[in-house]
């Protein structure tokens, strides 16, 4: 099975409130896919669908099992993080260990205490006694000592300092994903995760705006850095955006071929930031 | 069931004991170790005890003329002034056993949601079902059995502390243990807690179920439907069956308790009809007591499964 995750018409209301519209995407097995979109977008809802933690119209197969029924089942091979916070206070290191080596099937306990021993998280400790930054390394540790086809982020470094935030991506780089797994992440600092990104899924008011490979968003979108004498020319090809730079105008094409394009000043890809604000504004 | 199933039941079981070992364990050893420190220290200390200002009055003094008494008596009576003493224990714990199941119980699936670890929780593969039951679990089973210990540690102090006094008072206080039936009354005092716990399970699954949806304060979604009921009842039908039926039941709980005192002070301790321990298990009312609970857990079980936590 290459397709973890399939939605189709995915959709969920609160009250007359439309958090998503009839949403379809899929996750393919070995991809890093970033959902992408402003607050209240209804990300967190897709997550929650997926995981199982609400109820929604549509199709979703997760694993190819319901969410909704066989949530018991998705688990064993599904993980996530929901954010930081959520470990208990009172837990101690090591019963935490203990706890999810008993209740958990494909949890591998060498591995745990091998990445905590890589850490100077005391095993004695309890939640409430480490730093935030420990905090996230001991969730970590834990998730990726589970052998898990799918993992669930929902900004898990949200609150964490720089050096944290980086050390949490390149491990789960480092040492848990490969193409047999995949992870799907939201985050903020979009900036941050982009490189490690495999496939981009923007949404907006509950709709899917961009659904595409890293590979298909550099080919189809290109940004130019334009003088100011050939600004009416740029201006004349439809650009999604402009931005002023040092006196000199970047705009962003969508679907424009890069011959076109390259009489007009130096081509880059755009970061992923630029085009989530474009796509944000987009028909706005 | 699989033995990975009975594997994380007990996990489940024991992470409840992790988080509230405090009221679990350590509030009734504090407890009994205080009452013995206070009763060493009273010995200690108040051999001398000046009565009305003047009239000195020597327990110690008084010890022989006491064990003589004691002795004196007959074996039937001596047995029920030893077994009164030790009973006396459950009086106190047993009260603040049943406090701290029921904040336990109201607790039990609000403060998750309330520090978002469910998050956490949720995110391992284990059903609401098990997590439900093996809080209810702890709350009728794994409590009792840890008051139980620690009041059969106290009757032993009551004895040993009783012994030494037997000493001073120029006895061996070898009476004091052969009327003291220890085993019997460690018996009918766990089975008392126990029973008593048990016979409350539709109370504290209620609050279970209120602890699994109240959006704060658990304390009043536990309280005020009850509150509603009476009150609706009350003007509708210009009855109090709701709150005689609840109060009858809590009453009875206490009684349970307290039934083997009950019996050893000559049965006129409680005016109500008092159940031994064992009479419990034949009496119907305690089996619509459980599976009332079941309908609650049932509620608490789905809300916990279903509920949004947005």
């Amino acid at each position: 099975m290459t397709t973890l995750i399939q939605a189709k018409g995915l959709s969920k209301s609160y009250g007359s409130h439309q958090a998503l519209k009839s949403v379809d995407f899929s996750v393919e097995r070995g991809r890093i896919v970033g959902l992408v979109g402003p607050n209240g977008a209804g990300k967190t809802t897709i997550l929650k669908s997926i995981l199982g933690l609400t109820s929604y119209e549509g199709d979703l197969k997760v694993l190819g099992l319901n969410p909704e029924r066989q949530r018991h089942q998705i688990m064993q091979k599904v993980s996530f993080i929901a954010d930081v916070a959520v470990l208990p206070r009172w837990l101690r290191v090591a019963d935490a260990v203990e706890f999810v080596t008993n209740v958990h099937p494909n949890f591998k306990v060498e591995r745990a205490k091998h990445f905590l021993s890589k850490t100077s998280i005391p095993m004695n400790a309890r939640v409430k006694e480490l730093s935030k930054g420990m905090v996230a390394q001991l969730h970590l540790a834990l998730v990726m000592s589970i052998d898990a086809e799918l993992l669930v982020l929902d900004e898990p470094t949200l609150g964490l300092d720089i050096l944290y935030r980086k050390e949490f991506y390149n491990q789960l780089l480092a040492e848990f994903f490969d193409e047999g797994r995949s992870i799907l992440v939201t985050t903020h600092q979009i900036e941050e995760i982009e490189n490690l990104l495999t496939d981009l899924l923007f949404i907006r008011d509950g709709k899917i705006v961009l659904d595409a490979t890293m590979e298909e968003v550099a080919e189809k979108y290109i940004e130019v850095m334009v003088s100011k004498d050939d600004a009416a020319k740029a201006e004349a090809m439809n650009p999604v955006m402009q931005r002023d730079v040092f006196g000199r105008k970047v705009y962003l094409f969508e679907g424009v071929s890069r011959e076109e394009l390259e009489p007009l000043g130096e081509l880059h890809s755009p970061s992923v930031a630029d085009l989530f604000v474009a796509k944000m504004k987009e028909g706005k | 069931m699989s033995i990975a199933m009975v594997n994380s039941f007990k996990a489940l079981v024991k992470r409840e004991y992790w988080e509230h070992k405090g009221a679990m364990f350590y509030t009734p050893a504090i407890m009994a170790a205080v009452f013995a420190g206070l009763m060493i220290l009273g010995a200690l200390t108040g051999d001398h005890i000046t009565v009305n200002s003047g009239h000195g009055f020597s327990i110690i003094d008084h010890l022989p003329q006491a064990m003589e008494q004691f002795e004196n008596l007959g074996e039937e009576e001596r047995s029920k002034g030893v077994q009164i003493g030790l009973y006396g224990a459950i009086v106190l714990f047993g009260f603040v056993m049943l406090i701290v199941s029921l904040f336990y119980a109201l607790g039990s699936l609000y403060d998750e949601r309330k520090d978002r670890s469910i998050l956490f929780w949720k995110s391992l593969p284990i059903s609401d079902t098990a997590t439900v039951l093996s809080k209810f679990l702890a709350v009728t089973f794994v409590i009792p059995v840890f008051y139980s210990a620690i009041i059969a540690a106290f009757q032993l102090f009551l004895l040993l502390f009783a012994t030494v006094a037997a000493w001073f008072g120029g006895s061996s206080g070898i009476a004091i243990w052969a009327s003291s039936n220890l085993f019997g009354v460690i018996f009918n005092s766990f089975f008392a807690i126990v029973t008593a716990s048990l016979w409350l399970a539709p109370l504290w699954a209620w609050l279970m179920f209120a602890s699994s949806w109240a959006k704060k304060v658990a304390f009043l979604w536990g309280t005020l439907p009850i509150f509603m009921i009476v009150v609706a009842e009350g003007w509708i039908f210009q009855t109090t069956r709701f709150i005689e039926i609840v109060g009858d039941r809590i009453a009875n709980g206490f009684v349970i308790l307290n039934s083997n005192m009950h019996y050893m002070v000559g049965g006129d301790m409680f005016e109500i009809d008092v159940q031994r321990w064992y009479e419990v298990f034949g009496n119907i009312e305690f089996w619509v007591g459980l599976i009332v609970s079941g309908i609650f857990l049932a509620g608490a079980i789905y809300t916990r499964r279903y509920r949004d936590e947005s």
